[in-house]
């Protein structure tokens, strides 16, 4: 007879859960895509992403998505278009903004949430595809992914803002309490707010460039990964061909799920499967990771994968071998023993500096001098 | 100050205010503070000036942006930075912290802001170690031990909590134990203590000046965080530790700024000069997860498990990472924990404020898309200038790099989480990337 | 939301089988109801069998889930299995397989995918427009209309002369009458408890609770029933502020609409008017109560008129069971004072305290204790919510919005009336030993169904047999 007892505190309003926000980054890279123009062209991809974006948005009125493209050469909106209104005049930029687009027209076949994404993402490829030049592609590779990650991640981040503002969270305070000029840290603010109350959102990453040239990126691609991690976003990783390892550690390092499709022409059903679910459904499924991350690393001298390697103590360069005269190849430091090569830039004599700058300012509540010694 | 209602303490730092200026020593807690001060010190209503509609919106939004913003000036050199720490951090458990000046109490409190600390710090510093102790009765108490696993931490704080706080603090047993706990760590690493201390006193079985000497002989650094009053022993001891630098030495002035001098020590500290902490090269392995069929024991706990990491050169399994592998001692790391500390050698360079004259380039965040306020005519520029410091007039922020205009949410995002620019990664030519975190000389890696 | 979701769930649920083949056949209805009706885990599971060729084996599945999630598993299929969007096939290896049913799943495809003309999702008024209705207009005929609906309930329409503007027409008072909400004896109109229970509910639930007396009573006027609730799903899936062309619909659809358009849920200048406008009443009806963003419920609960647009709440309790309600709507004012004892007013701020006496008042009346804490908690102050919010995020559990002492005592002074509570359903009893007892009360705790039981006695009692009996048939041939 439970049902009858008042002295459970149960609260109806705590059920309203809040919706997911799901942004996918796709790897627009021609030449990765043309590798595959037997399997999966690039136009069948997208129409499998586009039902996969409508099945999303299908699971929850409020559901949003974000579309960025991560091309040869640049990162870029597909949905919603930031940017357009610069590229055009203003007038026709507005015209995108709302999403009212007169000219097409009405097809009422489909629900028209699903329409409007569907149109501004086709368009906005096609945009991207046009204006790359054969010059661009000459011997290029790789794929903006650290620049997409971050775009995804500042429109992540504005969206929570403004969720969590909407419906007065915990966030706004925080905010509130920054502004007042003696602000928290950063993490305060990020991520102190309960996981469960939030914007959930997710990243999906469709990548079919391999990873090697993503090289010069990899500091971008890392910093992003761990503001993934500290923000618990996941960063799903659906692999069309090639494999990428720091999307493996992506992956890995903020509980996402990984895949590497063995046959791309079932990507509709791989999505549907295993990258649907949002957070709170995870909770109850078993969803496909790797268990056996590849987290060796590869020296700066000579690009050997090493088990055991030696790491400079003052910039973390990794070397399989002691680098030659115990000179760091990066940093410079002389290692272990003698004298220094280069002195340490020294924190004092910025201080200085500062002192000159300072003594005429403001004083600090900091130390409590006491008028004693 | 011990019965100190928050009135009083507003009354207290203005005085404190007044004597900083007439000394006008210590810039960097000037600079870092000076919000804070002025917050409680300057004649706000003064700032609020009508817009020209009437209302004083304008401003307020302005004053808003101006605190979001004033944290992000920091310095952007790239600093030689102690990324190896060595750091105790010491709680003071006497009986002045049961004080409730700090809601609920300054003993909760400090256990709490602990555990943030913990996480925080290894977060920041992931191959660095920590211990904690506390100070109760007299005496120094360990609480946990030396170790780079946040969750022994983190169970050991949390245990505190069932306990009350007595007795009196003894600064001296603290850092003596403290200094055994950090005697026989590798000089590449740097060695702190951080104090949390809400006592005016300390009760030493011996002189603690020998104390502070047989410190500064064996490099340890010591911080401190003040819940009271300052504390001319403390002072002392973080002057003279610090190689005459007070900036270790900070009074909390209310729960929100307790907090942030203790976040701000998760910080590398900057090394010093080659003297004081030798460069070496370190060995590690960089150990791969396996998966076994049938659970075996791990090395460390010595408890079952089927997933691992395999030390490189034994063998052992481990269960967690960063370790030092319990039978050979080769430090294990994941080639990810060096990465995560990357952002602190080379960090994003600060982004400049939009005059109106150069505004009318963007009329949205080119992060976010939040449309930026429109350019309004020339006669208002002026107006609209005097407004606050360090804000942009026209919201509009600009990496000097790839020239693109943000505003200040991505700002704040950019340079405190993804420490990426988004302008300068969203577009390809290899020089504009290097220019946003500055000098990748041999950084381009493959893991 | 549980309030929220049951109404409509229960009722679809008592549907037959025949219906929901009808009913599944437009891409809308699968849509909404997909949406609206299943839990998160149930939306997995139908997408995830969406695109399959093959039946999925009941034991890959099982697998797919975790295995601390049993219930919600369970749980979700049970829903699934009650609304026939899951049905069991055996597969060729003579293995019991998963499948999404057809018309839903093709149904659910074209709704994802676009397909042939089908205009399921309405079609846009062409003819130019001469008078633009914007969406404040929508929303504040909207409130208007709503508004009027439960003032004449209330009968507050009676006391001010500002609802003059609203003419209910016949059938909304015949539905309110059809379904027990209002009684009317002689010219007066009395509201039953039942009716005290609506008016205290969120928008979106009371817009349900209507929208299914209209169906229920369709079949009296001679509609199809199903032909209605599709209707009804179509509305939902339209888009705010665009007109649609009503050139393409049915005689049956047009007069949905006709009544609609009473309550507010749509809008039409005329009722010959080529064109309809769907309101914010008729958009969110598929989102969770939450997503019904603030403007709707904001100034349908708020002060009334157009400056009340501010937020979504507007009561503040105290721990002392004081209140304070800052509306001037005579309609909100007459609903608090059904359980409170007002003590002041002013222009736009009433205060009173909840009392023993109060809340037993209303309790006579046949308001119940949840439905007095629901109605507080959804229109309480942003205030008190922040607070919350603010209260919650130093420890992991949400803190409650309204202060967990009133909340408590209004529970309990329910309980000093009302120590019996009915439940409907089906008492399992005679089990011949206790393992075969306690198998099935266990499967029936698993899916939610399961109210009491008696180890001692070997019996238990649910709110529904069906998949009992089928888990004891089961049962019974595992056994054999």
């Amino acid at each position: 007879m439970n049902s009858v007892d008042a002295s459970e505190h149960y609260e109806l309003g705590a059920t309203d859960l809040p919706p997911s926000l799901l942004t996918i980054v796709i790897d627009t890279n021609p030449h990765a895509w043309a590798l595959l123009e037997d399997s999966l062209p690039l136009s069948k991809a997208i129409a499998n992403i586009l039902v996969f974006i409508n099945a999303h948005l299908a699971c929850n009125y409020a559901n949003e998505v974000a579309v960025v493209a991560s091309h040869t050469q640049k990162a870029a909106w597909l949905y919603p278009s930031h940017n357009a209104p610069r590229n055009r005049s203003d007038h026709e930029g507005d015209v995108v903004m709302n999403g009212a687009t007169d000219t097409t027209t009405p097809e009422t076949n489909k629900y028209r949430p699903f329409r409007l994404v569907e149109e501004q993402v086709t368009r906005n490829l096609k945009e991207i595809m046009d204006s790359t030049t054969a010059d661009d592609l000459r011997g290029n590779m790789s794929t903006m992914l650290a620049g997409a990650l971050t775009l995804a991640l500042s429109h992540t981040n504005r969206r929570t803002l403004a969720w969590a503002e909407e419906h007065g969270g915990a966030n706004t305070e925080d905010a509130a309490a920054e502004g007042n000029g003696n602000g928290s840290t950063a993490t305060n603010r990020y991520s102190a707010s309960n996981e469960d109350e939030r914007l959930q959102s997710r990243i999906l990453v469709v990548s079919v460039s391999g990873s090697i040239d993503a090289a010069h990126q990899y500091i971008p691609v890392m910093n992003s990964i761990f503001a993934c991690q500290r923000l618990s976003i996941p960063i799903d990783v659906c692999k069309l061909s090639g494999d990428a390892v720091f999307l493996q550690q992506a992956s890995d390092a903020t509980k996402g799920v990984y895949m590497a499709l063995a046959e791309p022409r079932g990507l509709l059903q791989y999505l549907m499967m295993a990258f649907l679910p949002d957070q709170r459904s995870r909770r109850h499924l078993v969803l496909p990771t790797r268990v056996d991350v590849d987290f060796r690393a590869a020296c700066f001298c000579h690009r050997r994968v090493v088990d055991v390697g030696f790491v400079c103590s003052i910039c973390l360069s990794i070397f399989c071998e002691p680098p030659p005269g115990s000179d760091c190849m990066t940093c410079g430091t002389h290692l272990d023993i003698g004298d220094n090569a280069k002195p340490a830039l020294l924190p004092r004599r910025k201080k200085k500096k500062k002192r000159v700058n300072g003594a005429s300012g403001t004083g600090t509540p900091m130390s409590t001098p006491t008028p004693g010694p | 100050m011990a019965d100190s209602d928050e009135e009083y303490v507003g009354d207290v730092t203005e005085d404190e205010d007044d004597l900083q200026v007439t000394r006008g020593d210590n810039p960097r807690a000037k600079r870092k503070q000076r919000g804070g001060a002025e917050w409680e010190l300057s004649r706000t209503w003064e700032t609020l000036v009508e817009g020209a509609d009437g209302t004083i919106n304008s401003t307020v939004e302005g004053l808003l942006e101006a605190g979001k913003r004033k944290r992000l000036l920091k310095d952007t050199t790239p600093l030689q930075r102690g990324i190896i720490r060595h750091l105790i951090l010491i709680l003071d458990l006497s009986q002045s912290m049961s004080e409730k000046d700090l809601r609920p109490t300054r003993y909760l409190l400090t256990l709490r802001y602990a555990q943030e600390f913990v996480r925080e710090f290894f977060e920041q510093n992931p191959i660095s170690q920590l211990g904690v102790l506390g100070l109760r009765d007299g005496l120094a108490l360990r609480v946990s031990d030396m170790s780079g696993n946040p969750t022994e931490h983190l169970t050991a704080i949390q245990a505190l909590k069932t306990q009350d706080p007595k007795g009196l603090p003894s600064l001296q047993n603290g850092l003596e134990m403290a200094r055994g706990a950090l005697f026989h760590t590798p000089s590449h690493g740097t060695r702190e203590v951080l104090f949390i201390y809400g006592s005016l006193l300390s009760s030493d079985p011996g002189d603690i000046h020998q104390t502070i000497d047989t410190l500064i002989s064996d490099k340890i650094r010591v911080g401190i965080v003040g819940l009271a009053a300052q504390v001319a022993i403390c002072r002392e001891l973080c002057t003279r530790t610090n190689g005459g630098d007070e900036t270790a030495y900070g009074v909390a002035l209310n729960e929100q700024h307790f907090r942030e001098l203790m976040m701000d020590v998760t910080t590398p500290p900057a090394a010093y000069s080659q003297k004081e902490s030798s460069s070496s090269l370190l060995m590690m392995g960089f150990p791969s997860r396996t998966v076994e069929s049938n659970p075996s024991l791990c090395a460390c706990h010595s408890k079952p498990s089927r997933g691992g990491y395999l030390c490189s050169r034994c063998n052992s399994k481990v269960c967690n990472l960063p370790a030092e592998c319990p039978s050979c001692g080769l430090t294990l790391i994941l080639s990810t924990h060096l990465a995560r500390s990357y952002h602190h050698l080379f960090p994003l360079i600060n982004w400049v404020e939009v005059p109106w004259r150069r505004a009318s380039r963007s009329s949205a965040c080119f992060a976010c898309g939040l449309s930026f306020p429109s350019v309004p005519l020339e006669d208002h520029w002026q107006m609209a200038e005097n407004n606050t410091k360090g804000m942009s007039v026209s919201s509009r922020y600009e990496c000097t790099a790839c020239r693109n205009h943000f505003c200040i949410d991505c700002d704040l995002f950019a340079h405190e989480v993804v420490h990426n620019c988004p302008g300068c990664q969203s577009k390809s030519t290899p020089t504009r990337s290097d220019v946003a975190n500055p000098p990748s000389g041999g950084m381009d890696i493959t893991v | 939301m549980a309030s929220a979701t049951s109404r409509p769930l229960e009722y679809l649920e008592g549907l037959p089988g025949t219906t929901f083949y009808k009913l599944y056949q437009q891409p809308s209805t699968a849509l909404a109801i997909f949406r609206r009706m299943l839990p998160d885990l149930a939306k997995c599971f139908v997408m995830a069998l969406l695109y399959l060729k093959d039946p999925l084996p009941t034991a890959d599945l099982e697998v797919w889930v975790n295995s601390e999630s049993k219930k919600e598993r369970d749980n979700a299929l049970s829903i699934l299995g009650r609304l026939h969007i899951l049905s069991t096939t055996l597969t060729s290896e003579n293995v019991r397989a998963y499948m999404v049913t057809n018309p839903f799943a093709a149904s659910l495809r074209q709704a994802l995918m676009g397909a042939e003309d089908s205009h399921s999702f309405g079609v846009f008024s062409q003819a130019p427009e001469h008078n633009l209705i914007s969406i404040a207009d929508l929303d504040e005929y909207a409130r208007r209309q709503w508004e009027g609906v439960m003032g004449y309930m209330v009968g507050t329409s009676a006391l001010s002369g500002q609802r003059d503007a609203v003419n209910l027409s016949k059938g909304v008072k015949q539905l309110l009458q059809a379904g027990h909400l209002v009684e009317i004896r002689g010219n007066r109109v009395d509201i039953t408890k039942d009716g005290f229970g609506f008016v205290l509910q969120d928008v979106n639930t009371q817009v349900w609770h209507i929208l299914i007396l209209y169906v229920e009573s369709a079949e009296a006027i001679g509609m199809d029933s199903v032909e209605v609730l599709s209707f009804l799903f179509l509305l939902s899936s339209l888009e705010l502020g665009s007109s649609y062309d009503k050139s393409h619909m049915t005689p049956n659809q047009l007069r949905t609409l006709t009544d609609l358009a009473d309550f507010g849920i749509v809008y039409q200048e005329d009722p010959d008017a080529t064109r309809f406008y769907p309101t914010r009443l008729a958009t969110t009806l598929t989102s969770d109560s939450s997503a019904l963003s603030n403007p709707v419920t904001g100034s349908l609960t708020g002060p009334a008129g157009p400056s009340g647009g501010a937020g979504s709440g507007f009561i503040i309790i105290e721990t002392n069971y004081r209140l304070y309600a800052y509306t001037s709507s005579p309609l909100q004012i007459s609903l608090i004072s059904l359980f409170t004892n007002l003590k002041y007013r002013f222009p736009n701020l009433v205060t009173g305290k909840i009392t023993r006496q109060s809340v037993r008042r209303a309790i006579e009346m046949g308001i119940t204790a949840d439905q007095i804490i629901s109605y507080l908690l959804s229109h309480a102050h942003p205030q008190l919510r922040k607070h919350s919010a603010a209260q919650s995020s130093g420890k992991g559990v949400p803190a409650s919005v309204l202060p967990p002492t009133v909340t408590d005592q209004i529970r309990l002074w329910q309980l000093e009336r009302d120590r019996l509570r009915a439940t409907a359903g089906f008492l399992f009893k005679d089990f011949t030993s206790l393992t075969e007892y306690q198998a099935p009360c266990q499967y029936a705790a698993e899916i939610g169904v399961l109210v009491w039981k008696s180890d001692r006695k070997r019996m238990f009692f649910v709110t529904r047999h069906e998949q009992v009996a089928a888990f004891l048939r089961s049962q019974k041939v595992g056994g054999k």
